[in-house]
């Protein structure tokens, strides 16, 4: 075996000819895309997914005993289940994109690239969002099961779609925050999913219970629970889409505010060490 | 462009209270193999990610191929780096890692493509190309470090404890392909590792700190002549030539001659005190004793140089900073 290792026979990286124009945050978005599915585990995600979401649709269209639900709530219902899942593994991959990467010693051999840590990040981001647009794309066949008899099939889709994306976007980039700010994988994780268990939780309150002012305030100021109530203004309640709008300002600004926080503190957050102090 | 191609002056490092790196100064040039030494802790990985703008130092200034600190995309692109306990995803093949790496340098995809390849086949991996990484043991995966250090043709290699955890066969490949790279890419090569006798052969400048501090530094001739260490040798004859020996080594009034006792035809030479600033003199008296001793016609039948390697200079160096 001969280890002699000489310079490359090509063109290299300086030479205008042969430089790739493509962006550093493309480039890792691919990968990231690639790995997370390829190495199996958003396949098993999706797959459990599917699973559950199978059962859900099933029972709410087949089962007499079960099926009190109108089929606008059932759709709504599936649309929710979607979000909620699509949202929950999103922020468990992107919570895995920093501190995971530091733990399997990866990181280091990225940040000496001459990619900056800001395309890094929206690589990443990207990846993750993959893991919503996947279970969207798995929720679609159930979503036409249930609401091609009511002639709501086309908006359903579109609203699931806009508003899990901007719900996905919003908390992608809060796992983030929390993996570059975690000491370890293992506490970033748990961390975002306790997150999201305390915002699952006021959507979860039984319907009877009494519901006021301050309900209301913690259902706006919460971006899941919020972004499912706007879907359900509009599929079950038949409001407008531009009726209950006010709904969607927290899950916006939950969106602009951690990507904004992202995009100023992406220099100082992907690093060997957590926190944004200076490295 | 100069032939000076790392530049380190006072490099300071600090996390709060603590220091990291301290007031660290060192030069390297093209084609040089530069050995960053010390005990664990001493700051070789801090001073190693000073350099590649992993970190940010507290105070201090670098330049990397001629481009100082605050260019830290040019440093970049001038460097290639294998971390230590560099970590490999599991799930790619190494042609597909290589390749990755070579587009993130702005390489396209074809070129990323034979870059990758003729790489792989320079580090004896072309044939596990296509292999998960996973299935690679210690000594490829440290192969495949190096071949991705290597993607953008860098100028400056830094090599973080490349040899650690391999076996002798995967020291000597490691170290081989080292070799390579200074000579026939004409890089620096900053190595940072534990394994001195193999920095004694392939280093032709070495830094030794401790505590974040630099002890000492130049050639290695002239680190052990700093460290003071008293060099000796024994030396077997025929046991009936033992006196006439003596007599041709009294000619030498540097050295101390001593006979041991359970084995009288054992001389031990000493140099009486070490030669600061004699580079490899001390070397050369030994040696020019034994010249004298086999044109005498006495045969040597055993001759062991002791107390003049570059580990006795870092054992003698790095103890003395601790007391």
């Amino acid at each position: 075996m001969t280890l002699q290792v000489a310079p490359p026979d090509v063109t290299t990286p300086q030479d205008e000819a042969v430089v790739d124009r493509q962006s550093g945050w493309v480039l890792v978005a691919e990968q990231e895309t690639r790995d997370l599915w390829t190495s199996g585990r958003g396949l098993i995600l999706l797959f459990l997914f599917s699973i559950l979401l199978s059962g859900v649709t099933y029972l709410t269209s087949t089962n007499q005993a079960l099926n009190f639900l109108e089929q606008r709530e059932s759709v709504n219902l599936v649309l929710q289940l979607a979000v909620a899942v699509g949202v929950l593994v999103t922020l468990v991959v992107s919570a895995d994109g920093i501190s995971g990467e530091r733990e399997r010693g990866t990181l280091e051999s990225l940040l000496v690239t001459p990619v900056s840590r800001r395309s890094i990040i929206a690589g990443k981001l990207i990846a993750a969002l993959t893991m919503w647009f996947a279970t969207f794309g798995i929720t679609i066949p159930y979503v036409w099961v249930l609401a091609r008899d009511v002639g709501i099939l086309g908006q359903a889709l579109a609203l699931g779609f806009l508003v899990g994306t901007l719900v996905a976007i919003g908390l992608g980039s809060v796992g983030l925050l929390i993996s570059g700010l975690c000491n370890s994988n293992k506490t970033s994780i748990v961390a975002s999913i306790f997150l999201l268990l305390i915002l699952f939780a006021p959507t979860q309150l039984p319907s009877g219970l009494p519901q006021g002012g301050f309900f209301d305030v913690l259902l706006r100021a919460n971006p899941v629970a919020s972004a499912l109530a706007y879907i359900s203004s509009v599929l079950v309640e038949g409001q407008s889409w531009t009726e209950d709008l006010v709904l969607l300002i927290t899950p916006l600004l939950t969106a602009i505010i951690a990507g904004g926080a992202l995009v100023l503190a992406g220099e100082r957050l992907v690093k060997l060490t957590p926190g944004v102090n200076a490295g | 462009m100069t032939s000076m191609t790392v530049e380190a002056v006072r490099l300071t490092k600090h996390y709060g209270d603590r220091s990291a790196v301290e007031d660290v100064s060192f030069t390297a040039s093209r084609g040089e193999i530069f050995g960053l030494l010390g005990p664990n802790g001493a700051g070789k990985t801090t001073t190693i990610r000073l350099l590649t703008t992993v970190l940010s130092p507290t105070s201090g200034e670098f330049s990397i191929a001629g481009h100082p600190s605050t260019a830290s995309a040019e440093i970049r692109r001038s460097v290639g780096v294998l971390p230590e306990s560099s970590g490999y995803p599991a799930h790619q093949t190494g042609g597909e890692y290589l390749r990755f790496f070579a587009r993130l340098y702005g390489l396209s995809r074809g070129v990323a493509r034979t870059v990758a390849a003729e790489l792989l086949a320079a580090v004896g991996l072309d044939d596990r190309a296509e292999s998960l990484i996973s299935s690679y043991s210690r000594g490829m995966r440290q192969r495949l470090g190096i071949a991705r250090s290597l993607v953008n043709d860098p100028v400056v290699v830094f090599l973080d404890e490349p040899t650690l955890g391999l076996d002798p066969a995967g020291q000597a490949q490691v170290l081989e392909i080292i070799r390579g790279i200074a000579k026939n890419r004409d890089a620096t090569v900053v190595l940072s590792t534990h394994l001195l006798p193999e920095v004694e052969q392939v280093c032709s400048k070495v830094v030794i700190l401790n505590h974040g501090r630099v002890i000492v530094s130049g050639s290695v001739g002239e680190v052990i002549s700093t460290a003071l260490i008293k060099q000796s040798a024994q030396l077997r004859v025929p046991l009936d030539l033992v006196e006439r020996a003596r007599n041709v080594l009294a000619g030498f009034p540097d050295l101390t001659v001593d006979q041991l006792m359970e084995q009288p035809d054992v001389l031990t030479l000493a140099m009486d005190r070490p030669r600061a600033g004699a580079g490899s003199g001390s070397s050369d008296l030994m040696n020019a004793a034994l010249a004298a001793i086999t044109a005498a016609g006495i045969p040597v039948l055993r001759y062991e140089l002791e107390g003049a390697r570059l580990s006795d200079a870092f054992l003698k160096v790095t103890s003395e900073a601790v007391a």
